[in-house]
């Protein structure tokens, strides 16, 4: 009651409030929300300072110890081919899904649901154990006669394995990103490409990517990093990437903490820089939405 | 020049071209007007095969859009080929569906080399926007830009859908302008419009539609002033 009937008393007796100076609302229950995470943070980096248990010593003697690097190395490849390939792949699949002929579209269909289905670690043991299924792999006519013939074990090694394992798994998860991206395509965006005439293909590659990547890249980076980190599942094959190599090392001097922190370290440093590669790929395919 | 004989139309069950004749001539400018839902934007997306007739058929200075005559029959053409026969068959759009990723310019380069398409450009008063995304354009500027590619493939004919429907009314002159321009300049044009007065000031022929069928047609004068069809005069009753 008071409060309206200060208003009043206001718009009767002075109309014109555009020379009163304008006081912002306060939120104080944000700076006790700031408070309490500052706390937790100092507490935390109180603690990786103070606690010997992180044993930071141990950390700076293999953080750039030849072995890591090399399987940093390792790492980076792993993620590289995995990611050109299954992206590779992945288009193709895509294309396929998106397919008007109902039976390439169910290939395509397929191909994401059996991948997606079986687990990363189980489809990398398959491959790793693909010798025990077909010791002799060869080229020729379809039940027909053969012109090469190869040993499966020799054919495909480990690392070989891994790689195949992780394409495979990128490219449905891929598929679906680039499908994605192609129908938030303006339909309008086709249908004038095809009235100026513009050669299928063009129109792909000149209209309707361009415009896809753009909800392509935040999706595609997220995979590409997961991917990153993911090629530790490799570990169970013995080849030495960084979280395999780290487990060699604690396991002969048991500084468990220390060299967990070694990949950790490694892993965020390249996740950052992905992390930045991406912020510019993205500025660059939003060239258009300029203002 | 474009020959219309016969078109059917269905969308599911609704029939939205019901048997629809019409000729253009070169050089000619028709305008179509008609109540929404009449089927005035299907016929014009079935010139340039954007829809596929269910029956019926259409030529372009005497070329058969979309098919191929082979004995009896007609034979569906590859979409290489109706790709190709696009380029004679200019078409804009009410949206005008620039590509948003390329600037103005590069718009019309797509389909023109880089020398052409800013003489497009010029044609439509936008040279000093080559550069311009169509995101930094007003909507006038962009439907221009968009007529100046759908002019980039040399075509024989220009085909207009509703292109100034989507703009606010103070941008409509500057693009009517440009297509007075090229009705002058003896372009064979069919265009689907709401603006009755450019259809007076400019048309050589208006077509009414309603329901999936041609009502009538005729001069500006017979059509807008002296209609014979009651549905024409209902019609312009509700826009004049």
């Amino acid at each position: 009651m008071t409060s309206s009937g200060t208003l009043t008393l206001v718009s009767t007796k002075d109309d014109d409030l555009s020379s009163l100076p304008v006081v912002p609302a306060r939120h104080p229950w944000r700076w006790v929300g700031v408070a309490f995470v500052l706390v937790l943070a100092a507490q935390f980096v109180h603690g990786l300072v103070t606690n010997p248990a992180w044993d930071w010593p141990t950390f700076a003697r293999y953080f750039t110890a030849q072995s890591i690097l090399t399987a940093v190395g390792t790492t980076i490849v792993l993620t590289v081919l995995g990611t050109v390939l299954g992206f590779a792949l992945g288009i193709v699949v895509a294309v396929l899904r998106m397919s008007k002929s109902p039976f390439l579209s169910a290939v395509g269909w397929t191909y994401i649901w059996a991948f997606r289905s079986i687990p990363l670690i189980v489809q990398l043991l398959f491959w790793f154990n693909i010798s025990y299924l077909y010791q002799r792999l060869s080229l020729g006519i379809p039940f027909g006669p053969e012109f090469v013939s190869f040993e499966t074990i020799a054919l495909i090694s480990p690392m070989g394995a891994a790689v195949l394992g992780l394409a495979l798994h990128q490219a449905a998860y891929a598929a679906e990103i680039v499908r994605s991206g192609v129908i938030s395509v303006d339909r309008g965006q086709l249908e004038a490409a095809a009235a100026l005439g513009i050669p299928r293909f063009r129109q792909f590659r000149r209209i309707v990517l361009p415009q896809a990547m753009r909800s392509i890249l935040p999706n595609a980076a997220n995979e590409v990093i997961s991917l990153f980190k993911g090629t530790s599942v490799v570990s169970v094959m013995a080849i030495g990437e960084l979280f395999y190599q780290v487990q060699v090392i604690y396991g002969r001097n048991a500084r468990v903490v220390a060299l967990l922190m070694v990949a950790t370290v490694w892993y965020i440093i390249l996740t950052t820089l992905l992390s930045i590669g991406q912020h510019y790929v993205e500025r660059y395919f939003a060239r258009g939405d300029r203002r | 020049m474009i020959e219309v004989l016969g078109v059917h139309k269905s969308f599911g069950s609704l029939e939205v071209l019901r048997g629809v004749s019409l000729n253009v001539a070169a050089g000619e400018v028709v305008v179509v007007l008609g109540p929404s839902g009449s089927g005035k934007s299907t016929l014009l997306r079935t010139i340039n095969h954007l829809e596929k007739v269910d029956r019926g058929f259409i030529t372009i200075d005497g070329a058969l859009i979309g098919y191929q005559r082979r004995g009896g029959k007609l034979h569906e053409l590859k979409e290489r080929e109706i790709l190709k026969q696009r380029k004679d068959i200019g078409f804009v759009f009410q949206n005008f569906n620039l590509f948003p990723h390329l600037t103005a310019l590069e718009n019309i380069a797509e389909v023109a080399d880089p020398v052409q398409a800013r003489h497009f450009l010029e044609r439509v008063g936008l040279v000093d926007k080559a550069d311009a995304y169509p995101r930094q354009l007003s909507g006038g500027q962009q439907q221009r830009v968009a007529i100046a590619r759908a002019l980039a493939t040399q075509p024989k004919v220009v085909l207009f859908d509703e292109p100034t429907s989507a703009l606010d009314p103070e941008l409509v002159g500057e693009v009517l302008d440009v297509l007075r321009d090229l009705a002058r300049s003896g372009t064979t044009m069919v265009v689907v419009t709401h603006e009755i007065g450019f259809a007076r000031e400019v048309a050589d022929r208006i077509v009414f539609m309603d329901d999936g069928v041609i009502v009538e047609e005729g001069t500006p004068d017979e059509v807008l002033d002296h209609p014979v069809h009651e549905r024409t005069r209902a019609f312009l009753s509700k826009v004049l």
